[in-house]
């Protein structure tokens, strides 16, 4: 019996002749083409010539705010520096935390911007400043980062979801928002655990049986829309056209899969599973993955939060630094080490440091970047910027030159353009490769 | 005159440069050594009309264990040495540059002036012979990750009276009774609720046994930290204190603190091991006492400063705190008229 | 949105930001005893003849009753209610099938969320909110009221549900500021706060500060009750450096006088201070001022000569509710640089709404039987024309809470719920629509140019929720009823009529026919199938 149902419903054969109910013209490729992602996975280690071509961005979100001084821009000897030392790295001159030793030997592939200042201390103003890269207007909901990228480097059609984003500790926890460009270039959001909602087949129902209700409801669908004119109909549909290939994603998401080694070399932490999934998903044609760190708001105990949580950050990021390049993705994939804002330099009489976002750092990996350099400066005390002051919308312009996506770009929302940053806004031309 | 810990006032209070994180004192010198964030000692004589301190330059970060022993002052930072100064020249003698591997917590001298004991985030405990700097013996007990993966910290260790026991305690709250001779493992002990591990909200943690210090009669071991901690962006935890018969293994005593949050950062048994000295804070400082046979605090005052750590003298009646950017001192007694 | 900004700052510089200025006296407008859909129908057409388009066609009778039961029942309307509808021959049968709507609970609970949308959003509200909401569309409270109430009802010990609004904003004077203006008077004023307009950039934030001032002195006690302060001025640093002190003012540039706020000494200051910590500690409200600034704007805004922006705004949120697009988009940017394309009817309908006591459900009931409200959403030849005409309708996403409650009852047997309009039912819908709650997790709110998420697709395609329960084989259930049919076009017909509310052509006839055909060995699987595609098809999804 078991046997017999497998048979009923595993047969390629069977499945094209059952088919026939909706006549030749409905038997779209979508089928066929949705099993190309798996096997690209599962024969080969290294990714295809076709998907290294593809830009990606893998966004290390280091949310509640990390302390520029024990990562990127220490300042030994000044009392505002704490007890960490700076140390050599592999390019002359530049000196980043001792707590990041590893980075430290991987400097050559990463630039330092050390001159933010975006004058948003405030986690959730700030979060949503570094997430867009402007404030919102009134009227104009801008989308995040994650958002643009998918819709400029991802496909419409795309089997695999084009913009990920894991969250899974609670605190300050923010679904990121596609804003104007509406719920089709949303996250799918992975807030629980590792895997997504909703992307397994329920066991009830047979493959068969999910894939011709999703063929007979595409019928009624497309009879609905012709002649309705509405973006939103044709989103609806599209949105269940992705399901099955999103489906089959689900695979990218299970790190059980993946050989112990690599498991071995991200290591056991939660993060490190994380990162090493969204090596997966971008291996897989994944334009945009965001995982998030929290939680970094160290207001009392900053040295000790910081030893746990940049020790953890130098393994991870270095990890795959080397996991990407050996796989000759590095070229391909921008790695954003951001967080909503920096840390105070003072420190407080629980040996915190609090909110600052006067003068604090990020770093960019890969992609279109000149690895090894770095902009801007801050001053002895760690107060202020000094040199190459930058915001939040040079960041962003720097971003996006780097995929090759003009900066200057419009959408337009109604007849009105909307650049992809503020008119007047440069990137950082010296960090660009 | 005899200690009453009732009487607890401060006398002097100072300001001073950085954090400082530690200190030592004699009983028959009116003179305070401390190590502070900016990587210097500095000695206080509190017998100047105005003590003001001054410097002895040898290390590059924060200078956090202190220890007299015989005619050595040694010295140790998170910058991983150990010196020792000459106290009459003032000059270092001896430094050790990488004694451990990691962060250097904390400094101790046995009471006979024999050796010396420093602990590391290395998560070993180090003997060194007091007058050579010979490495006599290293203690290895604890775990070098938490159970989450993450690097482990040894902030506290304890001689005993007698010179032959040495307590050390970590981050997730193990604490481990050794005998300095052999080098031997004596007993271990767990203070789990020290040590605060979010795995939701987070995903990190806090705490940590801050403190240890053996009774005078060395049958009791006190350590202290800060309890379970909602939000651990802050030290927003009752401060803590558990006390051991370590050698049945039994906790004697379980001191936790609502409204004193914070860390207790050092701990001192008065006179006969009537009463228990606590010191420590959070954005604010405090000091607490308590009463061992009653189990019950007898004391609780605000510290000018979060508090690092402190001497108690050996008739328990004067007090010696330093801490973040301040120095005060308390007398136990009856007022002098 | 600069340029936008620009022309309002221009034009209103002298007066304050017009409301869209009236463009013609009101003896020329439509005589006011004239019915609201027969002057909807007026404007829009007469703009439609001299562009020469020639409308969309009037829907058919299933599309009629499936429009107006999701407008103002908030859910699908049930086989019984499309075949009545469907085969009364009454020429008069739309009106009454509106006053039938209007009458029943299901109308004031799809009110109450339309309006706990607007004024709450995704806030978390108390109970007593809701409650208060419901009450209130009940009775069909008129608007102006429940402006007053949810400014200035008075604190109590079980704090009115009416002032949610402002207990959740309390915090955030920018908010109460921001939303009320945005949400009430159709205009959202933030971008004047830090606008640097060379030329009239003073005046621009005075009349910022001058609304916020009006909520300046309100605030939440340590007992979370509402208070507002008897003293205290809005100062602000003007774009030149100068701090000034921000005068009462309205949008219409109108200054309000108010009394001197009472001088106290320190001892005083000091003894008030106890007063209200002891009020605190006794959880019991704060004292209400003698003078109080937010009873000022709630009449300054309500009185003749500045009512214009309240009674506009509400005109044209339900319009835009009603028709999917607003006689002014986007329609919290109501001003002179922004004006409608139909100005008469804009002006006519706020006229209407005031002279009627601002009843929203008159209102509602006229646009609805409008001609322009029911024209089809399909323009299949040429050019769709521009939507601010109004000459083919938009489709409408569904609320979570209407495709909650709209699944329910597309995949019941029907046979088993209580009866229309009887007692039961009132429980019975306000329990479904309840339930419907928890869609949010899955389905967006609606907005304009709304997108649906793949995040709702994988929800329909995979959780076990719609398995368990929309396509449960229990009694109460639709597939039962089709598992038992014999006539297999019957049951179809019947899934399409319980789902989509029409019955099925000849070709979707022939698709499903077929499909069961092959699937004779799982037929119950089959049925489900066929319900799944049609409740997850988009003709469900929307209001078309």
């Amino acid at each position: 019996m078991a046997n017999r149902r497998a048979n009923f419903c595993g047969s390629e054969d069977h499945l094209i002749h059952r088919r026939g109910f909706l006549g030749a013209a409905a038997a779209a490729g979508a089928f066929a083409a949705n099993m190309g992602v798996l096997n690209v996975l599962r024969s080969q280690p290294l990714a295809s010539e076709l998907k290294r071509q593809q830009k990606h961005v893998i966004l290390l979100w280091l949310a509640g705010g990390s302390s520029q001084l024990e990562t990127w821009d220490p300042k030994p000897g000044h009392e505002n520096g704490g007890p960490f030392r700076a140390i050599e790295t592999n390019v002359p001159g530049v000196h980043i935390s001792e707590l990041m030793p590893k980075m430290a030997q991987r400097m050559h592939t990463t630039c330092l911007i050390r001159s933010l200042n975006t004058r948003n201390a405030d986690h959730g103003g700030g979060a949503e400043l570094m997430e867009r890269g402007r404030r919102d207007e009134p009227t104009v909901k801008y989308p995040d980062l994650g958002a643009i990228v998918a819709r400029e480097l991802g496909r419409p059609d795309s089997e695999v979801p084009d913009y990920v984003s894991m969250y899974t500790t609670a605190e300050g926890r923010r679904k990121g928002s596609a804003g104007f460009l509406g719920a089709r270039y949303a996250p799918m959001f992975l807030d629980k655990d590792l895997m997504p909602a909703n992307i397994r087949r329920l066991e009830q129902i047979s493959d068969l049986d999910h894939q011709q209700r999703g063929e007979l409801r595409q019928v009624l669908g497309e009879r609905f829309a012709r002649g309705r004119g509405s973006h939103s109909v044709d989103s609806h549909n599209s949105a269940y056209k992705r399901v099955r290939g999103l489906m089959a994603s689900e695979k990218l998401f299970d790190v059980s899969l993946e050989p112990q080694q690599y498991r071995d070399a991200y290591g056991p932490t939660q993060f490190g599973e994380q990162v090493l999934v969204a090596r997966r998903l971008i291996e897989a044609g994944v334009p945009f993955v965001k995982v998030a760190r929290g939680w970094w708001d160290s207001h009392g105990q900053n040295f000790e939060t910081h030893l746990e949580l940049v020790t953890e950050l130098d393994h991870v990021m270095s990890t795959l630094i080397d996991d990407l390049e050996a796989r000759g993705l590095l070229e391909h994939t921008l790695i954003i080490t951001l967080g909503e804002f920096g840390r105070t330099p003072r420190i407080n009489p629980s040996l915190g440091r609090d909110h600052f976002a006067s003068a604090w750092s990020c770093s960019l990996t890969g992609c279109g970047i000149k690895g090894g350099s770095v902009w801007g400066k801050t001053s002895p005390d760690g107060m202020s910027v000094v040199d190459g002051e930058v915001g939040a919308g040079e960041l962003f312009a720097t971003i996006f030159q780097a995929l090759g996506i003009d900066h200057k770009k419009d959408y337009y929302l109604g007849s009105r353009p909307i650049p992809l940053t503020n008119p007047g806004t440069e990137p950082i031309r010296d960090v660009l490769a | 005159m005899t200690a009453d810990p009732n009487k607890l006032t401060k006398k002097l209070e100072i300001g001073a440069p950085g954090i400082l994180f530690c200190l030592d004192k004699r009983d028959d010198s009116s003179v305070i050594h401390c190590g502070s964030s900016d990587g210097k000692v500095y000695t206080f004589d509190l017998a100047d009309e105005k003590p003001t301190g001054k410097p002895l330059e040898s290390h590059t970060s924060y200078v956090t264990g202190v220890a007299l022993a015989g005619k050595y002052l040694v010295s140790g930072s998170f910058d991983c040495s150990l010196v020792w100064w000459d106290l009459e020249s003032g000059k270092p003698v001896r430094t050790v540059k990488d004694a451990h591997a990691r962060w250097i917590r904390g400094v101790k001298a046995a009471p006979d002036g024999s050796f010396v004991a420093s602990v590391g985030d290395d998560m070993v405990c180090r003997l060194w012979d007091a007058e050579s700097g010979k490495l006599l013996r290293a203690l290895q007990g604890h775990e070098l990750q938490t159970p989450h993966h993450f690097p482990s910290m040894l902030y506290a260790c304890a001689i005993s009276s007698d010179s032959k026991l040495v307590a050390t305690a970590d981050r997730v709250g193990h604490i481990v009774i050794w005998e300095a001779d052999s080098g031997r493992s004596l007993a271990t002990l767990e203070a789990p609720v020290m040590y605060t591990w979010d795995p939701s909200l987070r995903r990190h943690s806090i705490g940590g046994i801050r403190s240890v210090a053996f009774s005078r009669d060395n049958k009791l071991v006190a350590v202290g930290g800060v309890g379970k901690i909602g939000n651990i962006d802050h030290l927003d935890g009752p401060s803590r204190i558990e006390v051991f018969d370590w050698q049945a293994g039994e906790r004697t005593h379980e001191f936790s603190h609502d409204k004193l949050k914070g860390l207790v950062e050092t701990l001192a048994f008065g006179p006969d091991d009537a009463w228990l000295v606590a010191a420590g804070g959070d954005h604010g400082g405090f000091i607490q006492i308590y009463d061992l046979k009653e189990k019950k605090a007898i004391k609780e005052e605000k510290a000018p400063m979060h508090v690092h750590d402190m001497v108690l003298s050996a008739d328990g009646t004067t007090l010696f705190t330093v801490g973040h950017g301040r120095l005060a001192t308390w007398e136990l007694k009856e007022a002098s008229a | 949105m600069l340029r936008t900004f620009q022309k309002v700052l221009l034009c209103a510089a002298a007066c304050g930001i017009g409301a869209i200025a009236s463009v013609a006296p009101a003896e020329e407008l439509l005589p006011a005893d004239r019915p609201i859909p027969e002057v909807v129908d007026h404007y829009i057409d007469a703009e439609l003849q001299k562009r020469e388009i020639t409308p969309a066609a009037q829907v058919g009778d299933h599309e009629v009753i499936r429009r107006i039961t999701l407008d103002l029942a908030g859910r699908i309307p049930t086989v019984a209610e499309v075949q009545a509808y469907v085969q009364s021959s009454d020429p008069n049968k739309r009106v009454q099938l509106v006053d039938r709507l209007l009458g029943l609970p299901d109308f004031a609970l799809h009110q109450r969320n339309v309006l706990d949308q607007l004024l709450a959003g995704s806030d978390r509200m108390e109970n007593a909110w809701r409650e208060y909401l419901l009450v209130a569309c009940q009775e069909n409270r008129p608007w102006d009221v429940m402006f007053r109430e949810m400014m200035l009802t008075e604190e109590s010990q079980s704090s009115p549900g009416a002032l949610g609004f402002l207990k959740s904003r309390a915090k955030d004077l920018d908010r109460m500021t921001g939303d009320t203006s945005s949400i009430f008077f159709g205009v959202d004023i933030s971008c004047a706060k830090c606008h640097d307009h060379p030329l009239v950039s003073d005046w621009l934030q005075d009349h910022y500060f001058g609304l916020q001032s009006f909520f300046s002195r309100t605030y939440l006690t340590k007992a979370n009750f509402l208070a507002e302060s008897d003293e205290g001025d809005v100062k602000f640093k003007t774009t030149a450096g100068e701090t000034k002190s921000a005068q009462l003012m309205f949008l219409t540039g109108t200054v309000i006088t108010e009394p001197e706020a009472p001088q106290r000494s320190e001892e005083e200051k000091k003894q008030r201070k106890e007063e209200l910590a002891k009020l605190d500690e006794q959880k019991q409200p704060h004292p209400v001022p003698q003078y109080s600034r937010r009873a000022a704007l709630v009449d300054v805004a309500l009185r003749p000569g500045e009512r214009d922006f309240f009674a506009r705004a509400a005109v044209n949120r339900v319009w835009h509710r009603l028709f999917g697009w607003g006689l002014v988009n986007p329609i919290d940017q109501m001003h002179s640089g922004n004006p409608p394309l139909h100005p008469e009817l804009l002006d006519w309908l706020a006229r209407d709404f005031i002279e009627h006591g601002y009843d929203l459900k008159r209102l509602i009931r006229g646009l609805v039987l409008s001609q322009a409200y029911s024209r089809s959403s399909i323009w299949l030849e040429g050019e769709r024309p521009d939507r601010d005409l109004f000459a083919v309708a938009n489709v409408k996403p569904l609320t979570p809470r209407q495709l909650g409650v709209s699944l329910d009852l597309a995949s019941r047997n029907q046979a088993t719920m209580p009866e229309i309009g009887a007692d039961k039912w009132q429980e019975f819908i306000a329990g479904r629509e309840n339930r419907a709650g928890r869609f949010s997790t899955w389905i967006e709110v609606p907005t304009d140019d709304f997108q649906v998420s793949v995040t709702e697709a994988l929800y329909f395609s995979n959780n076990a929720e719609i398995v368990n329960e929309f396509l449960s084989t229990a009694n109460d259930r639709l597939i039962s009823q089709l598992v038992g049919q014999e006539d297999r076009e019957a049951g179809l017909q019947m899934a399409a009529l319980n789902v989509l509310s029409r019955p099925l052509d000849a070709e979707e006839l022939t698709l499903f026919k077929n499909y069961l055909a092959q699937r004779e060995d799982n037929l119950t699987g089959a049925w489900q199938q066929v319900l799944w595609a049609m409740m997850t098809s988009p003709e469900f999804r929307f209001n078309h």
